[in-house]
C-alpha cells in the first residue's frame, strides 16, 4: 500500500489514528512541531474519571504506532493544492505528496496573563491547571509551600464562556479537571481548604456526577457559584480573592495560599495556520469547520481532509480517541474508494 | 473716473442689496440672542474682555490669524490652507480695496454707499487722468486672481478630496450645495461682468485682457447687463442662503474667538458658547478623518461635524445617538481648525437628558476609608507625622484595580525610591467622578468628589499619585486639595529619574509610546513618559502620536458603542502604533493597557511596568 | 375583622401578576439584558455594592421579577465607574443598561 497519509500533530488524536491505520496497513506519516509525542496529555498526571495514568495512555499509544513515520520538531512550511493531492513541504527540508490529510492539530490552553485581573504571572501563588499538572507530575513549584497550604481556590471558565477573553465557547473539562485537581490537592494537604469557584457547573460525562459527589461529601470541597473578578495580594503575599456568592447574593472574600486558574482551551494559532494553508474554513468558535457538525464532525468539506480530536472544538480524551479511530476507518474507505 | 448713469443706479443690483441686508439683519440678531444667552457672570467677562487692551490685541490677531489666513490649517496641510486663505483673504482684500476705490473716486455717496464698492465697474468710466489707478486695478484683479485660484481648488477637493489629503469629507446637505455652488461661481461672474466693461470702466491685467478677447466675439454692450445680473443674483443667493448652510461659519466665528479669549465655557448645551461653537463649524471634515470611530463606516455620521448639523437642525434622536455614542477622546477638538470642542459639546448634550431617578452618595460614610489611609496621621489630632520624606497617597482607582500588574509595579518603584506611600484605595475605593461626570450627571460627580476630597484631606499626605488618566483629569480640573500635590505617575516617575532618587538601566529593547487621550490631549502630559521611556530603551515613535494619538477605543467616554464593536477601533489603533516596529507597547493608562492586550501581537505594558523591570 | 395578627404576604414570587411592561421596553433599549447569566463578577467588582448592595446582576433578575423597588433601591449609590463593564464576560453594556433604567424605571414605585 503506497498510500501516503499525513497526520498533522502527534497529541493522543494523532497517535491512535496512526495506531489504527498502521493496523489497517498503511504506514500513515506523524508531523509534530514540538520534540514529544503525546500533546496536552502527556504533560498530564491523571486523567478522570478513574483516575488512570496520563503516562500509561501515552505511552501505549505510542507503543502502538511506533512503526509510522514520525518527524518531530518538524512544522509544515506551505501546502500546495496539486490537481487532487496535496504538497506538502516541511521545515526540515522534506517535502510529501499526499492524497489524504489527516488534521489532529488539537488545541491551545488559553493563555492565562492575558485574565489581568487574575495577576498570573504578577503573584506568586497564582498558577493554571497544567502548571499544577506539572507539579503533581514533579513535585517542583516555588508556588506550592508544602508547609503552608490552608486554602486553595480553583477559578473556573478562566478565558472560557468569556467574550472578553474572545473566546466565548465552554471548554467542556475544565468543571471535571478542576474538581479533580481539587481532590488531588485535598489528598495531598487534608487540612486546606479547598474552594471552587463557577460559574455552571457541567458534569456531562460518564461518572463525572460521582465524582462531584465524591468532592462535597468525601472530600468537603467547598463550591462557589460566582465568577472571580478580582484577586489582590496582601503584605505577607497572600493572595485575596473577590467573588460574588451568587447563591446567598452576598460579595465572598477568601484568603488563599494557593489559586488555581482553569485555563480554557481555545483553537491552536498553528491549527489556524495550517487551515490557512490548506484553504480550510475556520468555523465561527475559530475552530476548524467540519463539514457537518452532527453527522460528519471528522470530514472537513475538502475531498481527502479529516479532522480528528480537539481541533474542531473541545473534547476530552475518550472522545478525542473515539474520532480518531473514526478517523482512521474514514480514511481506509475513502481510500478503497479512490482505487 | 467720472459716473456713467445720473442716477447711479440699476435693478440689478437688487438681489444684492437684498440678500445683504438680509444676513446682516439675521447675523445681528443671532448675535444679541446669543449674548443674552450667556450666563451673566460670562457676559459681563465677555464685555469687559473687549475693552481689556491685551484681550483685544489678542481678538485681532486671531481673527486675523485665524479667519482670514486660516494658520492652523496651514500648519496641518499646505495645499488646503492656500485653498482657505487665499479664498477668505482674497474676498477679504477685494472688498477692503472696493471700498478704498470708491472712496477715491466718488463723493456723495449716500444709499449708493450699500453696493457702489461691490458693483463700482459698472457704474463709472475711465477718464484719462488716473494714473494712480492702475495700483488699484492691479490690485483688484490680482486678489481676483487669488480667490478664483482657491474656488479651482475648491472644486477640484470636491472630486478628489485625497489629493488634500483627506480621506474622507463631509456630504453636504442641499442647501450646503446651494451654498457652495453660489459661492463658486460669484468670482467667475464677476470676472465676466467686469471683463465686459473693461474697456469702459478700465481693468487691469486679468480684466483687460480678457475685455480683447471678448470683444472678439462679443463686441455689443448690451450684453454686459445678463452678466452684472448673474454677478448680483450669485452674491444675493448666496447671503439669502448663508444662515442655513455651513457658511454660517464666517459671521460666527469672529463671535467665537472672543468668547474664547474672554474664556467663557459651555453651560448650556444648546445656548450662548455653545450655539456659537455649533454655527462656527464648517463642516471642513478633519474631524472625520481623525474620529477614531471613523474605521467603521457606519460611524461617520456620528463625528462633531455631522452632531453640528443635526443640532441645527434640532433633530433630538440624532443628536442623542452621536453624543451618547462618542469616545470623548477628544481628538476632534484638538484637530478642529475653528476650536468647535466635539467633546464638551457632547457632555452638554447628555447631561440635559431628563431621568427618573439618579444615585445619591450622601448615605456614603467615609470614615472606615479614613481610618484605612492614616499612615501619616499619627495621633486623634491629625497630627502628621513630621518626617522630612514625601507622604505619598496613591490612588489606583477602579480601572488599576482590574490590573493589578500596575499596582504592583508602581509599589515596587516607589519603595525602590525609598518613598514612604499609602494605596489610598487597596480595598476598593470611591470612584474619582470622572466617569459620571463622563455621562453628563455633573451634581452626581460632584457628590463623588467630595466624598474623595474628604478621605484625602484627612490623609495627611502631600503627594496624590494616580496611574490612571481618567482619575488624573477630574482630580486636576474639579478637585480642591490644598496643600496636596496632584500628580501623575508618569510625571512622578520622571521626576524621581531626573532627581537621581531612581537609576534606571537602559536596555537593547525598543518601546513605542502611546498618548492616552486623557493623559495627552486631556491634560497635557506628552513629554514626561517619553523622557521616563528614553532612559528605559529606545522609544519609537507611532504614525500619529501626541495631539494626534487615537484612541484604543476602550474609553468609558462611549455610553452606547459595545464591546464587539469597538474592536475595529483597537486593531486601527494598535496598526497606528506599531508603523516603527517596535517589540513592546507601552502606555500609561489601565484602560488603554487592558484594551489592546486583548488584540495585540505585542507586549502592552504600563510604563510603571518597565520602570520596575529596569530600575534599581 | 380584626384577629390581632396578619397573615404575612407571600414573599413567592407570582409571575402571573408580574408586570414586565417596562422591562419590555427596557429590553427593546438594550437588548444584551437578556445575555446576563449570573456570573456575579460584577457585584464582586462593583464599589458601591458595599455601600447599597448594588449588583447589576440583581438589578436585571429583581426588574424580571417585578421587584422594582428593591432594584431601584440597589442603584442609589452606582458610580456608573464601568467596572462591571470591564468585567462581564458576556460583554454587556452595563452602563448605558444602568442609565437606560434610570430612564424608564421610577423611584417610587409601589
Amino acid at each position: 500500500m503506497k498510500e501516503n497519509i499525513v497526520i498533522v500533530g502527534g497529541g493522543i488524536a494523532g497517535l491512535e489514528a496512526a495506531a489504527q491505520l498502521l493496523d489497517l496497513g498503511y504506514k500513515p506519516i506523524i508531523i509534530e512541531k514540538s520534540d514529544h509525542l503525546g500533546g496536552h496529555v502527556a504533560d498530564w498526571n491523571c486523567l478522570f474519571p478513574d483516575m488512570s495514568p496520563a503516562k500509561d495512555v501515552v505511552s501505549s499509544l505510542i507503543a502502538r504506532s511506533a512503526e509510522a513515520n514520525i518527524f518531530l520538531n518538524t512544522e509544515i512550511s506551505f501546502v500546495n493544492k496539486l490537481k487532487d493531492s496535496y504538497n506538502i513541504m516541511l521545515s526540515n527540508g522534506i517535502s510529501i505528496i499526499t492524497r489524504i490529510l489527516l488534521m489532529t492539530t488539537g488545541f491551545s490552553l488559553f493563555d492565562a496573563s492575558k485574565k489581568e485581573e487574575y495577576g498570573y504571572g504578577i503573584y506568586d501563588q497564582v498558577m493554571t491547571n497544567k502548571d499544577l499538572e506539572h507539579w503533581f507530575n514533579t513535585g517542583d513549584d516555588k508556588r506550592i509551600n508544602n508547609s503552608a497550604m490552608n486554602a486553595v481556590g480553583f477559578v473556573h471558565c478562566v478565558g472560557s464562556r468569556d467574550e472578553k477573553a474572545r473566546n466565548p465557547q465552554c471548554s467542556k473539562v475544565c468543571c471535571i479537571t478542576a474538581i479533580k485537581q481539587a481532590i488531588e490537592l485535598k489528598q495531598k494537604f487534608p487540612d486546606a481548604m479547598v474552594y471552587c469557584f463557577y460559574m455552571d457547573l457541567r458534569m456531562f460525562g460518564k461518572k463525572y456526577e460521582d465524582f462531584y459527589i465524591n468532592a462535597q461529601r468525601d472530600y468537603g470541597i467547598r463550591f462557589i457559584r460566582g465568577r472571580v473578578s478580582e484577586v489582590g495580594e496582601n503584605i505577607d503575599g497572600r493572595v485575596i480573592v473577590k467573588a460574588e456568592d451568587t447563591l446567598s447574593g452576598k460579595p465572598v472574600k477568601v484568603t488563599l495560599d494557593l489559586l488555581v486558574l482553569m485555563a480554557g482551551m481555545v483553537c491552536n494559532p498553528d491549527s489556524t495556520k495550517v487551515a490557512n494553508m490548506a484553504s480550510l474554513p475556520i468555523d465561527s468558535d475559530g475552530f476548524l469547520k467540519s463539514r457537518d457538525n452532527v453527522a460528519d464532525i471528522i470530514e472537513s468539506p475538502k475531498d481527502g481532509v479529516f479532522y480528528a480530536g480537539a481541533c474542531t472544538g473541545p473534547k476530552t480524551v475518550p472522545e478525542t480517541l473515539a474520532e480518531a479511530r473514526a478517523a482512521a476507518l474514514k480514511i481506509y474507505l475513502y481510500i478503497k474508494g479512490l482505487e | 473716473m467720472r459716473e456713467r448713469f445720473l442716477t447711479g443706479y440699476n435693478d440689478f443690483v437688487l438681489p444684492f442689496v437684498c440678500g445683504m441686508i438680509f444676513v446682516l439683519i439675521y447675523c445681528l440678531v443671532g448675535l444679541v440672542r446669543i449674548i443674552l444667552q450667556l450666563p451673566a457672570e460670562d457676559r459681563k467677562r465677555f464685555f469687559i474682555s473687549l475693552v481689556t487692551p491685551k484681550t483685544l490685541v489678542k481678538n485681532i490677531k486671531d481673527i486675523f490669524l485665524k479667519c482670514l489666513i486660516h494658520v492652523d490649517i496651514w500648519k496641518r496641510n499646505k495645499l488646503l490652507g492656500y485653498m482657505h486663505s487665499s479664498i477668505a483673504f482674497g474676498w477679504f482684500m477685494l472688498i477692503v480695496v472696493g471700498h478704498i476705490e470708491v472712496m477715491l473716486y466718488t463723493s456723495r455717496l449716500g444709499l449708493k454707499a450699500l453696493y457702489y464698492p461691490i458693483f463700482f465697474r459698472y457704474f463709472v468710466a475711465e477718464t484719462e487722468s488716473t494714473m494712480k489707478g492702475s495700483l488699484i486695478f492691479f490690485l483688484m484683479d490680482f486678489f481676483l486672481l487669488v480667490v478664483l485660484s482657491g474656488i479651482a481648488l475648491a472644486i477640484i477637493k470636491r472630486v478628489r478630496s485625497r489629493l488634500f489629503g483627506m480621506r474622507r469629507t463631509t456630504n453636504p446637505s442641499f442647501l450646503d450645495l446651494i451654498g457652495q455652488y453660489s459661492l463658486w461661481s460669484i468670482f467667475p461672474l464677476r470676472l465676466l461682468a467686469e471683463s465686459f466693461t473693461a474697456d469702459i470702466s478700465g481693468g487691469s491685467f486679468l480684466t483687460k485682457s480678457l475685455n480683447y478677447v471678448f470683444t472678439e466675439f462679443l463686441s455689443n454692450h448690451a450684453n454686459m447687463l445678463p452678466a452684472w445680473w448673474a454677478y448680483s443674483c450669485a452674491l444675493g443667493i448666496f447671503f439669502f442662503v448663508l444662515p442655513f448652510t455651513r457658511y454660517m461659519h464666517i459671521p460666527t466665528e469672529i463671535l467665537l474667538i472672543p468668547f474664547r479669549n474672554a474664556g467663557i465655557k459651555i453651560v448650556n448645551a444648546r445656548k450662548g458658547f455653545a450655539k456659537a461653537q455649533v454655527y462656527s463649524c464648517p463642516s471642513c471634515g478633519l474631524c472625520i478623518d481623525a474620529c477614531p470611530m471613523g474605521v467603521l463606516k457606519g460611524n461617520i455620521k456620528d463625528t462633531t461635524v455631522y452632531l453640528n448639523r443635526q443640532i441645527r437642525r434640532n433633530n433630538e434622536t440624532r443628536i442623542e445617538e452621536i453624543s451618547d455614542k462618542c469616545l470623548l477622546c477628544g481628538k476632534c477638538t484638538a484637530i478642529c481648525p475653528v476650536g468647535v470642542e466635539g467633546d464638551k459639546l457632547r457632555i452638554a448634550q447628555r447631561a440635559v437628558r431628563k431621568y427618573n431617578f439618579g444615585p445619591d452618595y450622601s448615605n456614603i460614610d467615609v470614615s472606615e476609608e479614613i481610618q484605612r489611609c492614616n499612615k501619616f496621621v499619627t495621633n486623634q489630632n491629625n497630627i502628621v507625622s513630621s518626617s522630612d520624606n514625601e507622604k505619598v497617597l496613591y490612588f489606583g482607582g477602579c480601572m488599576t484595580a482590574l490590573t493589578p500588574a500596575i499596582m504592583k509595579a508602581t509599589g515596587s518603584v516607589l519603595e525602590k525610591a525609598g518613598i514612604e506611600f499609602e494605596i489610598m484605595d487597596k480595598d476598593g475605593g470611591i470612584c474619582c467622578g470622572r466617569p459620571m461626570f463622563m455621562a453628563g450627571r455633573f451634581a452626581q460627580a460632584m457628590q463623588l468628589v467630595e466624598k474623595n476630597t474628604e478621605i484625602i484631606m484627612s490623609s495627611g499626605a502631600d503627594t496624590l499619585l494616580l496611574s490612571c488618566p481618567i482619575c488624573y483629569k477630574i482630580f486636576l480640573e474639579k478637585y480642591h486639595l490644598p496643600g496636596i500635590e496632584i500628580i501623575h505617575h508618569t510625571e512622578y516617575f520622571e521626576r524621581l529619574i531626573l532627581s537621581g532618587r531612581l537609576k534606571v538601566r537602559k536596555e537593547a529593547v525598543r518601546y513605542v509610546y502611546h498618548d492616552p487621550c486623557e493623559l495627552g490631549r486631556g491634560c497635557g502630559v506628552y513629554e514626561q513618559p517619553r523622557t521616563v521611556l528614553s532612559a528605559a530603551g529606545e522609544l519609537v515613535e507611532a504614525a500619529k502620536n501626541r495631539k494626534e494619538s487615537i484612541c484604543c477605543g476602550g474609553s468609558l467616554g462611549s455610553l452606547t458603542l459595545g464591546f464587539e464593536k469597538r474592536k475595529a477601533m483597537t486593531e486601527n489603533a494598535l496598526n497606528n502604533l506599531v508603523a516603527d516596529s517596535p517589540e513592546r507597547i507601552v502606555t500609561a493608562c489601565p484602560l488603554c493597557m487592558s484594551t489592546f492586550n486583548r488584540y495585540a501581537d505585542r507586549p502592552v505594558e504600563d510604563i510603571a511596568m518597565v520602570l520596575d523591570r529596569t530600575a534599581y | 375583622m380584626d384577629f390581632g395578627f396578619r397573615i404575612s404576604p407571600s414573599s413567592a414570587i407570582n409571575l402571573d401578576k408580574v408586570n414586565l411592561e417596562k422591562f419590555e421596553e427596557l429590553h427593546r433599549i438594550e437588548p444584551d439584558v437578556y445575555k446576563c447569566m449570573a456570573c456575579g463578577s460584577c457585584s464582586s467588582t462593583c464599589p458601591a455594592n458595599r455601600y447599597s448592595g448594588m449588583s447589576i446582576r440583581k438589578v436585571i433578575l429583581a426588574l424580571q421579577r417585578g421587584k422594582e423597588k428593591e432594584a431601584v433601591a440597589m442603584m442609589r449609590n452606582c458610580m456608573l465607574c464601568g467596572k462591571c463593564t470591564m468585567v462581564c464576560p458576556r460583554g454587556i453594556n452595563t452602563r448605558h443598561l444602568i442609565l437606560s433604567i434610570c430612564r424608564i424605571y421610577e423611584e417610587d414605585v409601589k
